[in-house]
């Protein structure tokens, strides 16, 4: 079964997936599809730790268990992160992340 | 019945299925059909369940070796195929620490004395499959079905079913009958599974389960500070039990390597085994089986709510009546019962240590409940006190020995606890429709509550309520321990147990407590359902939050008391009983009458049913016993009944005990003072810890870190001093560079913050080619 589709098409999905999220994180100008660029590559991270895991070393369960690891954290990443958004919509009454530049030198 | 053995996990699943049906889909916004969606597929479970009980004695009781085979669905699962355990199969089992070698005799014939260590009887379907292989450990988990785990089965799903039922018209009302259904669908799906758990490690998971789920229902009316304290207290006390528990199955992982039930070699009740762990020393001159045994007995302690953790079962009565009747009555509290009997060889391991304490822990609470609820005047809390004394019977039986009289009681008093308690729901919506209550509606819906609950307020209910008078009056009896009746069975055959093994001083306790049992239901069935009714001028709860919350109540109780669209001013009562509910009781009732007849205590065709089918020896009718088990409950009616009988002419009486005794009276009324005790033991030692360890961050910490910042303070001082008047023209030109650097590379930072993803992007790409294309080479 798992022979049928070869590690590196999962790869390849894996790696288009982070560009989208890449791209998504860095040119969106809302700092909630900003947020979910983000979720996308960590996403894209947790197909590839658990398709080497499935494909090189399926007897322990080191890669689901790293997945779950990083969907935690993703999950909390989000709560900070929404958190964070809408504090800052409160004090700019904004989303826009362009107009957020008061870390500016 | 190969279909129902095979797919025995449908049963937890379809309960299941009911609480994701509910929970995720849009039936939530449906009341009704969330009701009728998680009742439907709490009575397909009931016939899955029935089919599995079924085919499990069939198996169970046939001549031949014919196994039944079980399939696997999963890639990696073992499948073990269990060979059935005929009537004339005889095994040789080597077993306890003494090495008797002892043949299990045919169960069909007349009941004999069992001296042989404890066997259970051969398991039917055992499907496993491995569970998150990691490394060298290999956690297998699945389901385990014998004959008790099929009877528990068929209970549960019955219990569960008929008070699905009841729910629909007694919920009715509720805003969030929907949340209610998914959470009682939750709750049935975890014990069930329970039940059918293979193994301590996922019994523990689906007890914690329905940990969560009481705790849920216990507070499912959150607006009520008493509620949500009823349930923080019930989720605590029965935590400590719990740890207790998870404690002892830690010690047991690391004696057997395993978790799973069975007789197999690394399974935890394989006789070398049990033998090794009940002569080895493990700590302060116990036996590792003693230490593992009462740890695991901790867990039972809280869950079935004896004492000294006994406290949150009656505060537990402020969630929903079917809850009380489900939850706290009928099977989760029994699952303590249950976990000891699941566990038994382990506690009989080590040669009656361990089993000395449960049955001294179980008639001590037997008695002790027994006399609190004689002094009580709540309705629910008469029940929840006889639910703890009727647990302390049955983990009586259990440290006795008596396993088969301690299930058999655990399912008779199932179901006739469980109508009780829908009786007793029952007649609290009828009194919450009475002008008096639904006047003090208006304006505080706790206190009307809790007066619609006071049986001073009741009395003469048998004419207005039939139905409900009539299956209450089943469950009474059953409960006072009346021939023909279900209860009389089995408190009997626990009793007979008593004395014929030599236990008299159990056997004493429980009798007074049988007697008392008698005495306190003849006292609230003669208050509810006797007399004139006294409710038109009611003794009226005073709730000591009410003043506080009084803005936050009143706009609710309009709400709701429009939902019922009562017409209140005038003084015509409309008495009225649900059919949804009035069905649910009569099933429940005809069980309570006829449930004895699982294991009648006779050498006839169909008697020891229960000892037959679970593969035990069953006490044989003691004539003795019987008869003055019921003298004595015949002498507790006719004390109940002749004391009561021109007692409350109107709600505002004294109780006639009170008015004899006063002391003792007070002293039952207010449960011994057991919560006050622990509030000023250890809530005071909790308080005092915390404040100690206040003043330790306040005082010595907050110390040591000023101290150190004041240090520092001097230190920079003196190299104030220093700096300014020694060292300062060659630093000054290097800050101006830095000054001149910074002013250049401060256009990088925009303040943006994508740039500096994009910055971020960059360096990490920059990284990859050094190392892709120089170091990588």
């Amino acid at each position: 079964m798992t022979r049928a589709i070869p590690l590196e098409a999962v790869l390849v999905v894996a790696a288009a997936l982070f560009c989208i999220g890449l791209f998504g994180a860095l040119s969106r100008r809302n700092l909630i599809g900003v947020l979910m660029g983000i979720e996308l590559m960590l996403n894209s991270a947790n197909i590839n730790l658990v398709a080497f895991w499935r494909y090189l070393e399926p007897r322990f369960i080191t890669g689901p268990t790293f997945a779950i690891f990083v969907i935690t954290v993703a999950a909390a990443e989000a709560a900070v992160g929404l958190a964070m958004i809408i504090a800052i919509y409160r004090s700019w009454n904004t989303v826009n992340a362009d107009s957020v530049d008061s870390l500016k030198g | 019945m190969s279909f129902f053995l095979q797919y025995a996990w449908l049963i937890p699943a379809l309960p299941l299925l009911g609480f994701a049906l509910i929970t995720f889909t849009p039936l939530r916004r449906n009341k009704l059909a969330s009701g009728w969606t998680a009742t439907g597929l709490m009575g397909l479970a009931v016939v899955m369940a029935l089919g599995l009980l079924v085919g499990v004695v069939g198996a169970g009781s046939t001549e031949s070796h014919a196994a039944t085979t079980t399939t696997e669905t999963h890639g990696e699962a073992t499948t073990e195929t269990t060979e059935s355990h005929g009537e004339a199969a005889t095994e040789t089992t080597e077993t306890h620490g003494e090495t008797t070698t002892a043949t299990t005799e045919s169960h069909g014939e007349a009941a004999t004395e069992h001296k042989a260590a404890f066997t259970f009887p051969a398991p039917v379907v055992v499907q496993r499959f491995a569970w998150a292989p990691a490394g060298s450990t290999n956690f297998a988990m699945g389901i385990y079905v014998d004959t008790p785990v099929a009877v528990m089965l068929a209970m549960v799903t019955i219990t569960a079913t008929c008070i699905h039922l009841f729910s629909i018209g007694y919920m009715a009302a509720n805003p969030r009958q929907s949340r209610f259904f998914s959470f009682i669908s939750f709750f049935a799906a975890a014990m069930l599974l329970m039940v059918l758990a293979d193994n301590l490690l996922l019994f523990f998971m689906a007890w914690e389960i329905m940990g969560l789920c009481s705790y849920l229902l216990i507070g499912f009316l959150y607006e009520r500070p008493q509620a949500y304290r009823a349930a923080i207290k019930a989720f605590i006390t029965t935590r400590i039990g719990d740890v207790l528990m998870l404690l002892g199955l830690v010690y047991l992982w690391t004696q057997a390597g395993s978790l799973a039930f069975g007789t197999a070699v690394g399974e935890i009740f394989n006789p070398e085994f049990l033998q090794r762990i009940g002569t080895e020393t493990g700590f302060m001159g116990m036996t590792h089986a003693t230490l593992i045994s009462l740890l695991i007995f901790a867990g039972t302690v809280g869950k079935s709510a004896q004492f000294p953790l006994h406290v949150w079962l009656p505060d537990a009565m402020e969630g929903p009546t079917p809850v009380s009747a489900l939850i706290h009555a009928a099977t989760m509290v029994s699952a303590g019962v249950f976990l000891v009997a699941r566990t038994f060889p382990i506690f009989e391991a080590d040669g009656g240590m361990a089993l000395q304490v449960v049955a001294i822990i179980g008639s001590f609470t037997a008695l002790f409940a027994a006399t609190i609820a004689v002094a009580q005047y709540d309705i629910k809390r008469i029940l929840a006190y006889s639910t703890l004394s009727q647990l302390g019977f049955m983990v009586a039986a259990i440290g006795i020995g008596g396993w088969v009289a301690g299930m058999f009681h655990l399912l008779t008093h199932a179901f006739f606890k469980a109508l009780l308690f829908l009786g007793s729901g029952a007649v609290i919506h009828a009194m919450e429709a009475t002008p008096a209550i639904e006047k003090l509606h208006h304006h505080d819906e706790y206190a009307a509550q809790q007066t619609a609950q006071d049986i001073r307020n009741m009395g003469g209910l048998r004419t207005k309520l039939p139905w409900t008078f009539w299956t209450y009056t089943a469950g009474y009896l059953a409960l006072a321990g009346i021939v023909p009746f279900a209860g009389f069975w089995s408190k009997d055959e626990i009793l007979a147990h008593a004395m014929d093994h030599g236990h008299p001083i159990v056997y004493a306790v429980l009798t007074v407590a049988a007697f008392l049992t008698a005495f306190y239901m003849t006292r609230q069935w003669r208050l509810v359902f006797f007399g004139e009714f006294r409710g038109e001028h009611p003794v009226v709860f005073v709730n000591p939050e009410h003043q506080a919350e009084h803005h936050h109540h009143h706009g609710h109780a309009d709400h709701h008391a429009d939902d019922h669209g009562h017409d209140h001013g005038h003084g015509h009562i409309h008495w009225h009983e649900s059919p949804t509910m009035t069905a649910a009781l009569v099933v429940l009732a005809s069980f309570a009458v006829t449930a004895g007849a699982f294991n009648l205590p006779f050498s006839m065709p169909g008697g020891h049913w229960l000892s037959h089918i679970w593969g035990q020896a069953g006490v044989g009718i003691n004539w003795m016993v019987a008869g003055l088990s019921l003298l004595i409950a015949s002498a507790g009616i006719a004390v109940g009944w002749f004391s009561y009988r021109n007692a409350f002419a109107k709600a505002q009486d004294t109780d006639p005990l009170d008015a004899r005794v006063p002391t003792i009276f007070a002293m039952l009324n207010e449960k011994y003072r057991v919560d006050e005790f622990y509030n000023a033991t250890v809530g005071r030692l909790t308080a005092l810890l915390a404040l100690l360890w206040s003043f330790l961050d306040r005082v010595v910490l907050d110390g040591i870190v000023n101290g150190v910042g004041h240090l520092t303070l001097f230190i920079s001082r003196v190299n104030f001093i220093v700096d300014d008047t020694l060292l300062n023209d060659g630093p000054d030109a290097v800050a101006d560079g830095t000054n001149a650097v910074g002013r250049q590379t401060r256009k990088l930072q925009t303040g943006r913050a994508q740039d500096y993803a994009a910055y971020v992007f960059a360096g990490t790409l920059a990284l990859a080619m050094l190392y892709l294309y120089v170091i990588g080479k």
